[in-house]
This record gives C-alpha cells, sequence and structure tokens, in this order.
C-alpha cells in the first residue's frame, strides 16, 4: 500500500468515523429529546386527560343534578311511584347520553333501574355515602365497559334518594377527547381484568392497545419506555377518579417513538445524502491532495536515487514553497553539493596538484580507454628529467615543483593529440594516438627541444636533463600498463644512454614477465636439487700444475635445457633470490673441496659472491660453519667477488670481506680492469688476488694495446701484493705471452672448459696432478 | 328560637313551684362548632301539663324560610307568609305532611293543621335551595338550641331522660342520636356531637341572590 492510497484511506476513514460518530450522537440526541419530549407531553396529557375527564364528569354531574331536581321526578319518588320513577330515568337519561339510570336509596338499594331489576344493593356504596356531600362521580368498570357513574342526592327537599346514572366512557369520547386538545396519539382505558392482567376496555383513535405491553408490570405510573409490536413507545398511565368498589381503571398514553421520529426520516435521508456527497467529495478531494503531496515526494525519491546512482543532473525545479518544495530544494543544493565535491575528489584523484597534468591513473584510464577503440598505432612517451633527484637533493622541492609545473606547461601542448600526464616525480608519460614509431621518435626530439632550455628562475638556470623512452603500440604491448612500465624501461635505457631517446628493447628488458617464472622455477632447482657446479680448472704457470678450479653454476632445466647463467644470475640478484644461490653454492663448493681434499687431490676451489652477498651479515659465519662442517680448511677455498661488487660499498661490506679474510679465506677480485676501480680503494680491502677480464685477454696474441696493458696490470698487481690470475684464455699465444709477463695463474677453454667434478677429477688423475699444457685442442 | 321560646317561658312559669334541677344540652358539629336548629327531645320523668294549640308562622323572605326549624306539637297550625317579590312555590313530600302551594307575593297559605309527629321539609319549587323544618313532637320536653348550640331545660324533674337531638342537616337513613342523663337537682350538662351535612342554604353573603 504505498503512501497515496494510505493517506487517502486515513482521510477517508477520518471523514466515514466522523460522521458515524456524529450520526451516532445525532441520533442519541434527538431520541433522547424526543423521549424526553414523549415524557413531557406524556406528563401534560395525563394531567389534561384527567382534568378533563373530571370536568366532563362535574358537567354531567350537573346535567344530572338538574335532572335530579325535576319536580314531577321528585314528586314520583316521594310518592313512590315505581313506573313512572323508571319511565323519568329512562327519558332523563336519554337527554344526558347516559346508558344505566338508576334510583337508589338512601339505604343503599337499587328502588330502580332501567337495566336490571331492581331490589339489589348499589354497588358503589362509597360514590352514594359521598353524593351527599357533592356529587359523586368514578370512573367505573361494568361488564368490560367504562362507566362514568355519578351518584346525585334528590332532594324533595332534603335528601330522598340517590339518582345514578352510568354514561359510557367509549372509544368515541376518547377520540373525542383527543380531537379536543393535543393529545398523545394513543390514549387507551385500561382494567384490571380478573387474571389481573391489564385489559383495553376503550381506545383513542388510532386503536392501537398498549394493554399487552404492560403485562408484568405496575401500572406506569412514571413515563416508561415500552415495546409494542417492534416499535417503542414512552407509556404513562394516570389514575381516574374511581370507586372503591370497582376494580381499578386507569387511562394509559402512549407515545411512539417511531412515530415521533418519522419527521426526522427525511432529515436523516437528506443528511445521508450529503454524508455520501461528502464523502464522495473529500476522497477524490483526499486523492488529489494525496498525489499534490506523494507526486513530488515520488519525483523527489526518483531524483534521489538517480543522485544515487551518480547523475547529478539538476532536477525539474519545483515551483512549491511548501514543505515539499522546500526538500526538493534542499535535495537540489546537496547534488550540486555533491556533483561539486565529486567533481573536485575526482579530479584530485585524477589530477597531479603540483601540474594540474592527469595523473599516471587517470593517464592509464585515458590510454586504456584510447586502446579500447583498437586504434592502429599509438605511441607512448615517457619523459624523464635526470637531473630532477639531484635538484631535489640540492634545491629543495619548491624549486623542483616549479620546475616540473614549467615542464609540464611546456609539454601541455603535445597533449593535442592525446594525453599528457605526471607518471612519476620525476616523469611524464604522452599518449599519441595513431603514432607510429617515426612519428613518436619525431616527436621525441621536438619534446627535448622543448625541455632542453634550461629551466629559468630569477638568478638560476636548471638543466633538468631530459630523456625519453618509447613503446609502441601494439608491438610493445596491447594494455595501457604494459606500455606504461615498457616506455619506463626504456626511459631508464635512455637515461644511462648517450642517446637520450630511446624505443623500448625487448631483448634487453629485465623485467620480462618469463624472468619472474624463471625465478619461480630457479626455487623449483634449489629445492629439487636442479642445479650442479661445474669446475674450470686453474692452471699455475710457475709449474703447470692445476691447482684450484672455479665452481661455476649450471643450471639444467628439465624443459628449457641449460640455462645460462647471465640469464639467472643478475635476475636472481634483482629479485633477492641469490642469497639462497649462494647458500647453495657454498654449501656445495665446500663440500666438494672436502671430497677432493679427501681423495688427496690439493686444489683451491673458487667461489663466486654477489654483491648481495656482502649486505649479508651473517655470510662470514655461515662459510665458517660450513668449513668446519665440512673440515675444509680455509685457504682451500677462495671467495671472488667482481669490481663493481666491491666498490662504493659501504662499510658493512668492508666489514664482511675483513671477517671472511680473519677466517683465513683468500678473496679475489674478478672481472678486474672493465669496471671503474679505485686501485686506493682496493687497498684497503684484504684482497689476496685480482684476475684480468676476459675482455683483455682474448685478443692478446695480436692486439699490442691489450699486451701492454695486461702487462702492465700484472706489475701493478705483482707490485701491490696480489696474486694474478688471467681469464678466458684461448689461443696458445695469450697463453705464451701470460706465462712470459709472469702472471701466475691461467684459466679457459686453453686449459679446459668447466667440467663436472667427475671429469675433473678424471683430467687431474690422468695427468698426475701436473699437466704440462702445451697445446690443449 | 323566637318561635320557641315562648313556650319554654311559658311552661318555665309553669313548672316554677316543681322546679328541681336543669339539663343543659350542647350541640356541636363534627369540628366542635356550635350547632343551631338541633332539635332536643328529653323522654321521661313526669310530663308537663300539655298546651293549647297554636298557629306559627313560617315567614318567606330574601328567598329564604324564616325560621329554619320550627318545634311544633300535634295539633299545632302553620302558615307560610310571602314577603318576598317573588312567587313561592311550597311544597312537602313528607309522609306526616304533604301539601303544595303557590303563594303570590305579598300573600300567605291557610294555615295547615300539623296533626301528625314527624318531620315535614317543605321546599320552594323555584327556588331550590329555600327549605324549611316542620318538626312535629309530641315528646314531653322538647327545645331547639341557640346559637351558641345549647338547648336549657329548667325545672326538670329528678328522673331519667333519654335525650334525643334531630338536626336537619344529620346525614338521611340514620338513627337519631340518643343518650341517657340522669338528672338529680342541679345543673346536668350534656353534650352531643353531630357528623351533619352542609347547610343547604344559600349563604347571607352571596350575593347572587341580591341581583334578583
Amino acid at each position: 500500500m504505498n503512501f497515496r492510497l494510505r493517506l487517502a484511506l486515513l482521510f477517508v476513514t477520518t471523514l466515514v468515523a466522523v460522521q458515524v460518530f456524529t450520526a451516532l450522537l445525532a441520533y442519541g440526541v434527538a431520541r433522547r429529546a424526543l423521549i424526553a419530549d414523549g415524557e413531557r407531553q406524556l406528563a401534560v396529557g395525563a394531567a389534561a386527560v384527567a382534568h378533563q375527564l373530571d370536568d366532563i364528569s362535574s358537567r354531567v354531574a350537573d346535567n344530572v343534578q338538574v335532572l335530579s331536581l325535576d319536580f314531577a321526578l321528585r314528586a314520583a319518588i316521594a310518592q313512590n311511584d315505581q313506573s313512572t320513577v323508571l319511565s323519568a330515568l329512562r327519558n332523563h337519561g336519554r337527554r344526558i347520553g347516559a346508558e344505566r339510570m338508576l334510583l337508589v336509596g338512601l339505604d343503599g338499594t337499587v328502588r330502580s333501574d332501567t337495566a336490571e331489576p331492581a331490589g339489589g344493593a348499589f354497588p358503589f356504596a362509597d360514590l352514594a355515602d359521598a353524593a351527599l356531600d357533592h356529587p359523586a362521580a368514578a370512573v367505573v368498570a361494568l361488564d368490560g365497559k367504562a362507566y362514568w357513574m355519578i351518584v346525585v342526592p334528590v332532594y324533595a327537599p332534603k335528601p330522598i334518594a340517590l339518582i345514578a346514572a352510568g354514561i359510557p366512557v367509549d372509544d368515541a369520547l376518547l377520540a373525542h377527547l383527543q380531537q379536543l386538545s393535543a393529545l398523545p396519539n394513543t390514549l387507551e382505558l385500561v382494567t384490571r381484568g380478573a387474571d389481573d392482567r391489564w385489559t383495553g376496555i376503550a381506545h383513542g383513535d388510532d386503536r392501537v392497545g398498549i394493554a399487552p405491553a404492560l403485562a408484568g408490570r405496575e401500572l406506569p405510573l412514571q413515563p416508561t419506555l415500552v415495546r409494542l409490536d417492534a416499535s417503542e413507545y414512552v407509556v404513562l398511565a394516570t389514575r381516574l377518579r374511581e370507586s372503591e368498589r370497582s376494580t381499578p381503571v386507569a387511562a394509559v398514553l402512549g407515545y411512539s417513538l417511531d412515530d415521533a421520529l418519522r419527521p426526522y426520516r427525511s432529515v436523516a435521508i437528506a443528511w445521508a445524502s450529503l454524508v455520501a456527497l461528502g464523502l464522495a467529495i473529500g476522497l477524490i478531494g483526499a486523492l488529489l491532495i494525496a498525489r499534490g503531496v506523494a507526486r513530488p515526494i515520488e519525483k523527489l525519491a526518483a531524483a534521489a536515487h538517480r543522485i544515487g546512482t551518480g547523475d547529478y543532473a539538476p532536477a525539474a525545479p519545483m515551483i512549491k514553497s511548501d514543505e515539499v518544495g522546500q526538500l526538493a530544494a534542499a535535495l537540489s543544493n546537496m547534488t550540486l553539493a555533491i556533483a561539486e565535491r565529486e567533481e573536485r575528489i575526482r579530479y584530485q584523484a585524477e589530477h597531479d596538484a603540483v601540474t594540474a597534468l592527469p595523473n599516471r591513473h587517470a593517464a592509464e584510464a585515458v590510454i586504456r580507454h584510447a586502446l579500447s577503440t583498437r586504434p592502429a598505432a599509438g605511441a607512448l612517451l615517457m619523459v624523464g628529467l635526470a637531473r630532477l633527484p639531484e635538484i631535489i637533493q640540492t634545491m629543495g622541492h619548491t624549486i623542483s615543483d616549479r620546475l616540473m609545473r614549467d615542464a609540464g606547461a611546456r609539454l601541455r601542448p603535445f597533449a593535442a593529440r592525446g594525453v599528457v600526464a605526471r607518471a612519476t616525480d620525476t616523469q611524464f608519460a604522452l599518449w599519441l594516438d595513431g603514432a607510429d614509431k617515426a612519428d613518436a621518435i619525431a616527436i621525441a626530439f621536438r619534446i627535448l627541444d622543448v625541455l632542453g632550455v634550461p629551466y629559468q628562475e630569477s638568478d638560476l638556470s636548471i638543466d633538468a636533463a631530459p630523456a625519453i623512452g618509447i613503446a609502441l603500440h601494439p608491438v610493445h604491448g596491447e594494455e595501457a600498463s604494459t606500455l606504461l612500465r615498457r616506455a619506463e624501461i626504456a626511459l631508464f635505457a635512455a637515461l644511462g644512454a648517450e642517446d637520450p631517446v630511446a624505443v623500448y628493447d625487448a631483448s634487453t628488458d629485465p623485467h620480462r614477465p618469463e624472468r619472474l617464472t624463471l625465478m619461480t622455477e630457479l626455487r623449483e632447482a634449489l629445492d629439487r636439487n636442479q642445479l650442479r657446479l661445474h669446475y674450470q680448472p686453474k692452471l699455475r704457470l710457475a709449474d703447470d700444475r692445476i691447482d684450484g678450479a672455479e665452481a661455476l653454476l649450471r643450471w639444467q632445466h628439465p624443459l628449457r635445457g641449460a640455462v645460462p647463467p647471465d640469464t639467472f644470475i643478475p635476475l636472481a640478484e634483482r629479485t633477492g633470490n641469490i642469497r639462497r644461490v649462494t647458500r647453495w653454492v657454498l654449501a656445495s663448493g665446500i663440500a666438494q673441496a672436502h671430497v677432493w681434499a679427501a681423495r688427496g687431490h690439493a686444489l683451491r676451489i673458487a667461489i663466486n659472491l654477489s654483491a648481495r652477498d656482502l649486505d649479508d651479515a651473517d655470510l662470514p659465519t655461515r662459510v665458517a660453519d660450513l668449513l668446519s662442517l665440512h673440515a675444509v680448511a680455509p685457504r682451500n677455498i677462495v671467495l671472488e667477488l667482481t669490481e663493481s661488487a666491491v666498490m662504493g660499498e659501504p662499510d658493512t661490506a668492508v666489514q664482511v670481506l675483513k671477517r671472511l679474510a680473519d677466517l683465513g679465506i683468500d678473496l679475489a677480485i674478478d672481472d678486474f680492469g672493465v669496471g671503474q676501480s679505485s686501485l686506493a680503494y682496493l687497498r684497503r680491502l684484504p684482497v689476496r688476488e685480482i684476475k684480468i677480464d676476459r675482455f683483455f685477454t682474448q685478443k692478446l696474441g695480436e692486439d699490442v694495446g691489450d699486451r701492454t696493458l695486461v702487462r702492465s696490470i700484472v706489475e701493478l698487481g705483482h707490485r701491490l701484493g696480489y696474486r694474478v690470475t688471467a681469464e678466458g684464455i684461448e689461443t696458445r699465444a695469450a697463453f705464451e705471452y701470460l706465462r712470459d709477463v709472469g702472471c701466475d695463474h691461467v684459466q679457459g677453454y686453453y686449459i679446459a672448459a668447466a667440467l663436472e667434478p667427475d671429469a675433473l677429477e678424471a683430467m687431474l688423475t690422468r695427468d698426475g696432478g701436473a699437466t704440462n699444457r702445451g697445446v690443449r685442442a | 328560637m323566637h318561635v320557641g321560646m315562648p313556650a319554654i317561658a311559658a311552661w318555665m312559669l309553669v313548672s316554677t313551684v316543681a322546679t328541681a334541677a336543669e339539663l343543659d344540652v350542647v350541640v356541636v358539629d363534627a369540628r366542635g362548632a356550635p350547632a343551631e336548629d338541633a332539635v332536643v327531645s328529653l323522654h321521661g320523668g313526669d310530663a308537663p301539663p300539655p298546651r293549647a294549640a297554636v298557629t306559627r308562622e313560617i315567614d318567606q323572605r330574601n328567598e329564604t324560610f324564616i325560621p329554619y326549624v320550627e318545634v311544633f306539637r300535634p295539633g299545632d297550625r302553620v302558615v307560610f307568609r310571602n314577603s318576598d317579590r317573588t312567587r313561592h312555590h311550597v311544597y312537602s313530600f313528607a309522609p306526616a305532611k304533604s301539601f303544595e302551594f303557590v303563594i303570590a307575593p305579598g300573600g300567605d297559605t291557610p294555615a295547615v293543621v300539623l296533626d301528625r309527629v314527624g318531620e315535614i321539609a317543605v321546599g320552594c319549587n323555584i327556588h331550590d335551595r329555600m327549605i324549611t323544618h316542620l318538626y312535629v313532637s309530641d315528646a314531653p320536653w322538647v327545645a331547639k338550641s341557640d346559637a351558641q348550640g345549647h338547648a336549657v331545660f329548667r325545672g326538670l324533674p329528678n328522673s331519667r331522660y333519654e335525650v334525643r337531638v334531630w338536626h336537619p342537616q344529620l346525614r338521611p337513613g340514620k338513627a337519631e342520636p340518643e343518650q341517657a342523663v340522669d338528672v338529680a337537682g342541679d345543673t346536668a350538662t350534656l353534650r352531643f356531637s353531630l357528623p351533619l351535612l352542609a347547610d343547604p342554604r344559600p349563604d347571607p353573603a352571596d350575593n347572587e341572590r341580591a341581583r334578583y
């Protein structure tokens, strides 16, 4: 049931309830008023009936009295002339309308009677007795009829007899009485019958008998409500003047409530019609009002729902000035406020506060949207400012923010073909719709021109050193996030390169997804022991003996086959897996050292450490534990580190190295010569050996410059107290030259490739531990 | 009373010598008011000597019989006189004597001999309310009460007497009230209280009659 219906029902119910209540009230009031009126009328009527009957009776009595004074009658009575008396009585009776005339002696005996034989006692002795004082009259019941019995004395001149006249009180007389006065419409004379029940003996003009309703009641001397033939009457009885010797006779007056209500029936019908009309009008009005109230509310509800779904379009203005109108206005205001706030939040969420450009998230959304149309081409340019971190450190964020804002403003025009966004603190992203590689590169160089103008601020001039990485759609990615990432990778490549513009190159991307898979598999390989250590022998040039071997990690992947260490080691370093690898390598290498030592092979095992391993303060302890576990002497182990690993490392790394050296382990610098090793720095480290990178040794046979360099390194190393090993020896010429310049050890295919432990051991056994390696091939 | 006094006075003169006692009979009505015109008769004792018959006149004046009650001895005569300017039709249906006279204004009737004992009610057929009572008694002692209701008997010989009282307004059909009294030398008093009907005569103050 909706609000409108309920409202209308409430209206109608209230209306009906009020009308019914009013009707009941009116009926009750009218009925009570009518009853009271009836009672009043009855009281008046009863008094009037009694009074009129008395009045008539006294007139009749006067008439009888006059008759009694007729001289002839008196003479006849005095002379006891029976027949004359009887005929005179009949004659006079007719004159006054009496039905029965009697002559009663003073002793109470009936001397003449027009109805019955004389001689008996007069039945109403009390009347006879009273008649001497005044004319006596009473209403008596005789033979089921009502009579006035009027008794007067006959004076001759003193009382000599009494005349009794019986005058019928019949229906005609009552009707006459009713006509004479405004008596209630029901009048009845009742008498108590032999069975003690009240019986009607005369009725008024409406012939209604009240007597049956009096059964089992006392005479209603006070107004009483009775039910008579399904009608209600107020009845009131009044005792008439009566004779002690007669059965009681009373006049009962009735007031019909139904008759009294009859004039009101038309009023009631008119009223009911009015109620029905009012009800109809009220119903229609209630529905209209309810609609007037509910419609706007329903509209508001719809508007609120619409707002809930994010549609802030202003609702149709409501002209009403009532509460609903106010609500509508408030809702409208609220909508505007919400829309404004949401707009602000969205703007803040999608824009960078400094440059007012879209942020990376928004840019990604825009690009995603652009890609959803499956364009033929598109390019994502990632513009980085290489010097920005330095600028922040030296001049603070205020300047850098202003610089970025300026850069953003310069880039903004390029948004014409797509979108310009601030991707990170130091980077802008540009999406160029429909740009191919050539377009992208051309635009990149224009951007470089624009950004290449140094930022000017008062006496400050800053060159932000921009670089741009480009990722192309669809070749470099179908998705916005991929393009962003790859453009960023390309940017990193550009930042480190001479050419400040770089296009993404999948082959150099260290972040290709399959790398992650590889790491997962690397961990599995560690767990399942799929890794192997191969050992490349190191030849001591002093006696041509193999006295050491470098442990090299080999991964035989069940599906991929052999995975080169160049592929997974850097990856393991970047993904934090290198320590597990190192741990495995150390354990495996030290265990092998023990095996070989036990079999009498004096081999120093060189194990490579990663730069990341030097962050691990537990490394020396773990190495010591492994050595003691396998009972391997520290001098049988060499740990190799690349130049770049030891350079610029913090003091913790130095501490780790020193503790390893303190264990008695020799440390070696790998790939010596290609990095930016500072000899001064190296001097501070407990290094015992340097290994010349293969970059210098591969062309040693023909390149004079390399020969000079290698000779210098060997001499320098020896001067500084290091042992010197040359790697990547593949030719006899290189081998011979190194022997000539006094290099300590050589290592490379010319001696032997990296071998499995069994193969190395077999080689050692075959050569008897001392191999004079002239030629290997 | 006017009529009665000479008789008593005469009787008193006669019986002075033998006077021995006095009887005062007081008659009142039911409310204790003195009842005038009551006829008290005594029976017993020695009867006084009879007197000669007399003629008494009943006047009719202002439509009223005067007196209202007159006591007669058997053999007395009565004459009705009309002192009004209207006719009167006097009549009696009494068993003791019935008659009927129409008396012209200023006229009178022949004397009617009342020879039988009894009460004779006399009315006028023209004027319903005119009534007078002729009480014919042969009792030894008889007197009519005065306005104070007293009927006094003097010089009664000592004896026992039956005292009866009659009054025109006694209820008809009832026996006359009667009391016995012993009279012995001094004054005896007897009291009668009678239930009386209303006085049928018109009120003297009634103006209605003056209009005729």
